[in-house]
């Protein structure tokens, strides 16, 4: 009975956490589509986003909206930069050279965050402290910006992708990146902006996910929208939404269930994104909304 | 002829190797023959690992989950059921055979997929390992793990545990480049290169990837088990992803298809810290930043993989092989995309 009075409470948090996994999905999912590459460095990119709004708007002072603009620039500037430097010069090289230099960069920005933020945890200020009492469940003011950015910035995405010109060259590089180049569109140009586009949405996930950021979220932020892009189908940006949410009701669902009913350790959260992962991998690789591919030869 | 030549010469240098190092040792101030039974450890997985990544080119970011399968079982097996370790060794190397066996499935995703569902299968033992109390005491770890052993000998002294661990890898060195020159090998390298095109060859593609996926395994379980009886206390943190990705670091660092490269990129690994440590007792006065290496350990690493992977993405022993003997540009890509897909 107990597991059933706190559903309310498991689902409000598996949504929030649902949310921030959107945001990084998302970025899997935009660098996947113009360059062909899974960026192991996304989740260091939320690592960013948490500790820069932490350093500049608690130990800077300064007011929390600029923060937050200032440090998803510099995300975003660190997204370009590693494009431009690392997979730039391996825009010809194989999947695998790809895979381990961005888990190269992922290590290397993991030990910059350590050096520079040495601490467990930094408390990231909320938009708007508090709670609020629901029926059943009690959330915080913070989720309801959660859930407001993240609405957003799927709405901005889906705008971008089909409504303006960037974004429909963009789509034609995750289509056909040759037929894309001979019709005139940049596809180089594309790389760059789909990482400072990725790095942008993974430094708000980070910082929205108050109030606490620490060095050591990258991996683990990093599995799981990756885990969320792979459940909804890897490059589909609706396939990102339906994703993040179910892998976000599931963590908190299944471990509330097991914990609750059946006497088991909570540890065992920590295993459920990798296992739905493996488990959507093998079962249904195109994702829940994803339509079979044919592979060419 | 070559290659046993290269062995026979490799082998005469680490059988004399306690002899020179120790007074070497004494003066430059890092314990050579203890770091080196360690770097032999890690030696073993790489090779293993190189065997799957570099030349049948499948990754896995999830190899140090057979690594603490084997130290795990090898460990409680002598703690908990009294084996002698003796036998709890081969025992771990079958237990990560079996998990192998198991988890071969994996196989059947391929790139990105392939490495992000390793990557799951390394968080997922990881966590097993961690909450499974009741076996593996959790975050305790395992204590009192009882020293390396023959029959009727037990192994204590430092310079046995090199003999120890050096004989294996010789071993396990001969017989994988035996492999890699064989049929096996050769089929190898075709499914790397494409695997329509070895599979139209005649190469069992899937059936290869398989034995080759669970001899990684066995091998990253022998690694695990030498490894509890050195160290003789684990815990799961010692097996994370962290684990795993120097794995990777070593085989990238020291080349893919090269299975000496891995030894060489085993060593660097192993002993650049020690050699970082040791800085500011040769010098006395060193940069503040230099005496805390380990936090800047990982920026290290990931700048020596970033540059290795733009500059030399054969590796840095490849690499310096090929500068020397000019048989190719040790700077262009081997695993070039064909065309623009």
């Amino acid at each position: 009975m107990d597991f059933l009075a706190n559903c309310p409470q498991y689902i409000a948090n598996g949504l929030a956490n649902g949310c921030i996994y959107i945001l990084v999905a998302m970025g899997f999912n935009i660098i996947f589509n113009s360059t062909g590459i899974i960026n192991f460095a996304q989740g260091e990119f939320c690592m960013f986003g948490g500790l820069f709004a932490y350093t500049l708007a608690a130990s800077a002072g300064l007011p929390l909206p600029l923060a937050v603009v200032l440090a998803l620039a510099i995300t975003a500037a660190i997204g370009g930069l590693m494009e431009r430097l690392l997979v730039y010069p391996l825009r010809r090289a194989g999947v695998l050279v790809a895979i381990i230099a961005t888990i190269g960069a992922s290590i290397f920005f993991k030990s910059l965050g350590r050096i520079l933020w040495p601490k467990e945890a930094y408390k990231v200020p909320e938009f708007t402290p508090g709670n609020i009492s629901l029926p059943g469940a009690t959330i915080s003011r913070q989720f309801l910006w959660v859930f407001g950015l993240t609405i957003v910035s799927v709405a901005a995405v889906y705008l971008f992708f089909n409504h303006t010109r960037s974004g429909k060259a963009m789509r034609a590089c995750s289509v056909n990146r040759l037929a894309a180049s001979l019709v005139g569109i940049n596809v180089m140009r594309m790389s760059l902006y789909s990482f400072l586009l990725a790095a942008a949405l993974g430094g708000l996930a980070g910082l929205i996910n108050a109030p606490y950021a620490s060095y050591s979220i990258g991996l683990f932020l990093g599995v799981k929208g990756f885990t969320a892009a792979a459940v909804g189908g890897l490059g589909n940006t609706f396939g990102a939404v339906a994703g993040g949410v179910v892998l976000g009701l599931l963590e908190e669902l299944i471990p509330g269930f097991l914990t609750v009913v059946l006497g088991v350790s909570t540890g065992y959260k920590d295993a459920v994104a990798a296992i739905l992962l493996i488990a959507v991998l093998l079962f249904r690789p195109q994702g829940i909304l994803g339509r079979g591919v044919v592979e060419k030869v | 002829m070559r290659k046993n030549a290269i062995l026979l010469a490799f082998t005469a240098f680490i059988m004399v190797m306690p002899f020179w190092a120790a007074p070497l040792s004494k003066s430059i101030d890092i314990p050579i023959v203890l770091t080196m039974r360690l770097v032999g450890i890690y030696a073993i997985v790489a090779v293993g690992l190189n065997l799957l990544m570099g030349y049948a080119g499948q990754v896995s970011l999830g190899q140090g989950a057979f690594f603490g399968i084997g130290a795990y079982a090898s460990a409680l097996l002598t703690t908990k059921a009294g084996f002698p370790v003796w036998l709890g060794i081969p025992c771990a190397v079958l237990v990560a055979l079996i998990f192998g066996i198991l988890l071969a499935p994996v196989l059947r995703l391929k790139g990105h997929y392939l490495a992000m569902g390793t990557l799951a299968m390394g968080i997922v033992v990881f966590v097993f390992l961690r909450e499974m109390t009741w076996l593996t005491g959790g975050n305790d770890g395992v204590r009192n793990i009882p020293h390396l052993s023959l029959p009727f000998l037990e192994v204590t002294s430092t310079r046995g545990e090199f003999y120890y661990v050096w004989v294996i890898v010789i071993i396990v060195l001969a017989l994988c480049s035996k492999l890699v020159e064989s049929r096996v090998g050769r089929a190898m390298r075709a499914l790397h290169q494409s695997e329509v095109a070895a599979e139209a060859m005649g190469v069992p593609v899937s059936a290869l990837k398989k034995r080759v996926f669970v001899l990684s395994a066995a091998l990253g379980g022998l690694a695990g088990g030498l490894f509890a009886h050195l160290q003789r206390f684990i815990d799961p943190n010692q097996f994370t992803i962290i684990l795993s990705i120097s794995l990777v670091t070593m085989v990238v660092i020291g080349g893919m298809e090269s299975v000496w490269g891995s030894v060489f990129g085993a060593g660097l690994i192993t002993f650049l810290p020690k050699l970082v440590e040791a800085l500011p007792r040769w010098f006395g006065d060193v940069p503040d930043w230099l005496e805390k290496y380990s936090n800047y350990e990982g920026m290290v690493l990931g700048l020596i993989i970033m540059l290795t992977m733009v500059f030399m993405p054969s590796g840095i022993t490849r690499g310096l092989v090929d500068l020397f003997s000019r048989r190719r540009s040790p700077f262009v890509n081997p695993f070039r995309r064909k065309a623009v897909d």
